[in-house]
């Protein structure tokens, strides 16, 4: 008797379920329906190639009917991989970075040109390039059609798993000066850290020493199009992601297994697991120093090195506090 | 008026087949063929004639042929649509049978030759920039045969743009390829539900609808363009966006448990490494479609409508049995 009412009672309370189950279901179903009434991207634009015959008429429905329900994910590329939406979606998590987490500081900001293409060349700090989003963050609010500088990332930091994608679509394009030409071709403003792999392989201990400048072929470029260059100072990045060491024996262990070419030591990191690989929140300054012009190439890498050199110096000098 | 002779060599591919059937309702074409095995299905108009180009002695007899018709215009599309385990004899098809295609061609003086190459030949590598043109170097893959003939090919055909006295060159180097009715290992790769890729990597992609491969061939035929062109649709998306919008199950996999299937993907069906396909997904490969669109005109469909031309053909097939 028991028995039976217990079964009884879960068929009952069974069923509802099942039918709510069922109504969601069919409401997901509408959705969907609705969504690819709305949008009719995904169709090739194709134009009739011999008037309305039978055929072509049978493709276009055979296109319409294999199309349907396939918009559910479509993201917005560009050629070099930067998602508007995503971007988009980043927004606020960029502003909060920027505003409350490292409280970003920008000095001389009258000499960043008002309006693009502009190659900004600026220290490097850290294996993950948050300067470089910063940077290219704060030159966006800068600029008066809000146009993203893409930043150029080193080898080193794109051979890391997952990096390619990840950093290409936040704007992230590798370092190389064909792509350079590429993005300033397209009329694209493009952030710059000629320091190269030392820039980001440098310890700790060695921070805000700008290092000589690797290659200077993105320059050189930028001086044969004419583009204005402006040397920028980062301070702040350095405590943001700091590298303690090299982690040598774990990264022979482990890195060359899985193809990373170094894996970088930081006071959370690899103790702490990906969870390390979030930047500490320093107080950051970023100077813009008075934009290069015509020279040789030789002339405005060394005018570059001293600017950069001497507004990292100055930034350090308007740092009231490190941390605070 | 007098009519153009045209000399299809792999008239039974899939793109001298339909390269054929566009010439023959011209007016101002009479197309001629050349296959190992002639289809029984024949198209009217279009005489095919029986020649093995990997065979010694192949040269006379399309030597013979061309200045028996006065052929006008070669076009070269005799490569393995898929490439097969026997390395060797692919080889003595493809870098052989076009050795011997050349030869005949500037012995017998034919004023215009087309290729049909692929982007891979650029390779895939991480130092790929953004957009590779056309004069970047042919790196080809050392581990994936099929690209490799192709970059020994066209370093043939380099050598006979030397020459004083060969013909005027078109190689068009399409990527890879997809559309309604186009197949080959690549298509089939990416026809299946579950599509694996290598963990950790996402490159962006382009793919170009076989419909304008076809118009460039075709417009190479009736017009002169020599040089080297990309053939590419405009746009380009992460591989995980083209499976998204497709709605097919991205399978992960690290690059080790890939290189382990070797021989795989299963219908590449040949004894290279894996890593020979799979590097084409896990770098960039991408190419500038800049110089073709100026010659042939922008390409009909994008990336994405070429793509979704492949999936979306696909969904009227019958259930394969697996």
């Amino acid at each position: 008797m028991t028995r039976r009412d217990e079964s009884r009672e879960g068929s009952t309370r069974a069923l509802p379920r099942d039918a709510v189950q069922r109504l969601r279901n069919a409401a997901n179903g509408l959705v969907g329906e609705i969504r690819t009434q709305q949008r009719r991207t995904l169709q090739p634009q194709r134009e009739a190639e011999s008037g309305g015959d039978w055929k072509s008429l049978f493709d276009e429905l055979r296109t319409r009917i294999g199309t349907l329900g396939m918009t559910e994910s479509d993201p917005q590329v560009d050629d070099f991989g930067l998602q508007a939406d995503f971007v988009e979606r980043l927004l606020p998590l960029l502003d909060f970075l920027f505003d409350r987490y490292w409280r970003v500081e920008l000095r001389a900001d009258w000499n960043l040109p008002s309006r693009g293409p502009v190659l900004l060349v600026a220290n490097r700090a850290g294996v993950l390039p948050w300067d470089g989003m910063m940077l290219s963050h704060a030159a966006s609010r800068l600029f008066d059609d809000n146009a993203r500088p893409r930043f150029l990332v080193e080898d080193e930091v794109l051979r890391l798993p997952f990096a390619q994608a990840q950093f290409a679509r936040v704007g992230g394009v590798r370092a190389s000066t064909e792509n350079f030409n590429d993005l300033a071709g397209q009329g694209h403003s493009v952030v710059h850290f000629p320091e190269g792999a030392r820039g980001v392989l440098h310890s700790f201990r060695e921070r805000y020493r700008v290092g000589s400048f690797e290659s200077l072929d993105v320059i050189e470029a930028a001086l044969e199009r004419g583009m204005r260059i402006v040397p920028v100072g980062v301070v702040g990045a350095e405590e943001a992601v700091p590298r303690l060491g090299d982690a040598r024996v774990l990264s022979r262990l482990v890195a060359r297994e899985i193809d990373i070419p170094i894996l970088p030591m930081t006071p959370t990191f690899p103790l702490l697991g990906p969870l390390g690989l979030l930047p500490l929140p320093s107080r950051w300054v970023i100077t813009f120093g008075e934009p290069v012009e015509g020279g040789t190439v030789a002339e405005v890498a060394d005018t570059l090195h001293d600017g950069v050199k001497g507004l990292v110096e100055q930034g350090l000098d308007a740092r009231s506090s490190t941390w605070l | 008026m007098d009519k153009r002779h045209i000399l299809v060599v792999g008239s039974e591919t899939h793109f001298g087949r339909r390269l054929a059937e566009r010439c023959r309702n011209r007016d101002d074409i009479v197309v001629h063929g050349v296959a190992v095995e002639p289809s029984p299905y024949r198209l009217p108009g279009v005489e095919v004639h029986r020649v093995d180009i990997a065979r010694s002695g192949a040269e006379s007899e399309l030597v013979e042929v061309i200045s028996k018709h006065q052929i006008d215009t070669v076009v070269h599309l005799a490569f393995r649509e898929v490439p097969t385990r026997d390395q060797r004899a692919d080889h003595e098809l493809e870098v052989g049978g076009s050795r011997c295609l050349i030869e005949a061609c500037t012995r017998s003086g034919v004023p215009r030759l087309v290729v049909l190459s692929s982007t891979q030949v650029y390779g895939a590598r991480f130092e790929n920039p953004h957009h590779l043109s056309e004069d970047a170097e042919l790196h080809g893959h050392p581990r994936a045969h099929w690209v490799d003939h192709r970059v020994q090919v066209e370093r043939l055909l380099a050598e006979l743009r030397e020459r004083p006295d060969g013909p005027a060159i078109t190689v068009l180097r399409p990527c890879w390829i997809m559309g309604p009715s186009y197949l080959d290992p690549m298509v089939r790769y990416f026809e299946s539900e579950w599509v694996p890729t290598v963990l950790g990597s996402d490159p962006l992609l382009q793919f170009v609808h076989e419909d304008d491969v076809l118009d460039a061939l075709e417009a190479s035929v009736v017009e002169s363009h020599p040089g080297v062109f990309n053939l590419v649709g405009e746009g380009v998306l992460p591989l995980s966006g083209y499976l998204g919008l497709a709605g097919k199950v991205n399978v992960r996999l690290p690059r080790w448990v890939l290189a382990a299937t070797t021989g795989s993907p299963v219908a590449l069906a040949s004894d290279d490494h894996a890593e020979g396909f799979f590097d084409y997904l896990k770098y960039m490969w991408v190419a500038s479609g800049a110089r073709a669109r100026e010659a042939f005109g922008p390409p009909t469909y994008t990336s994405r409508e070429a793509w979704i031309a492949m999936v979306g053909a696909r969904r009227f097939d019958e259930p394969r049995t697996r």
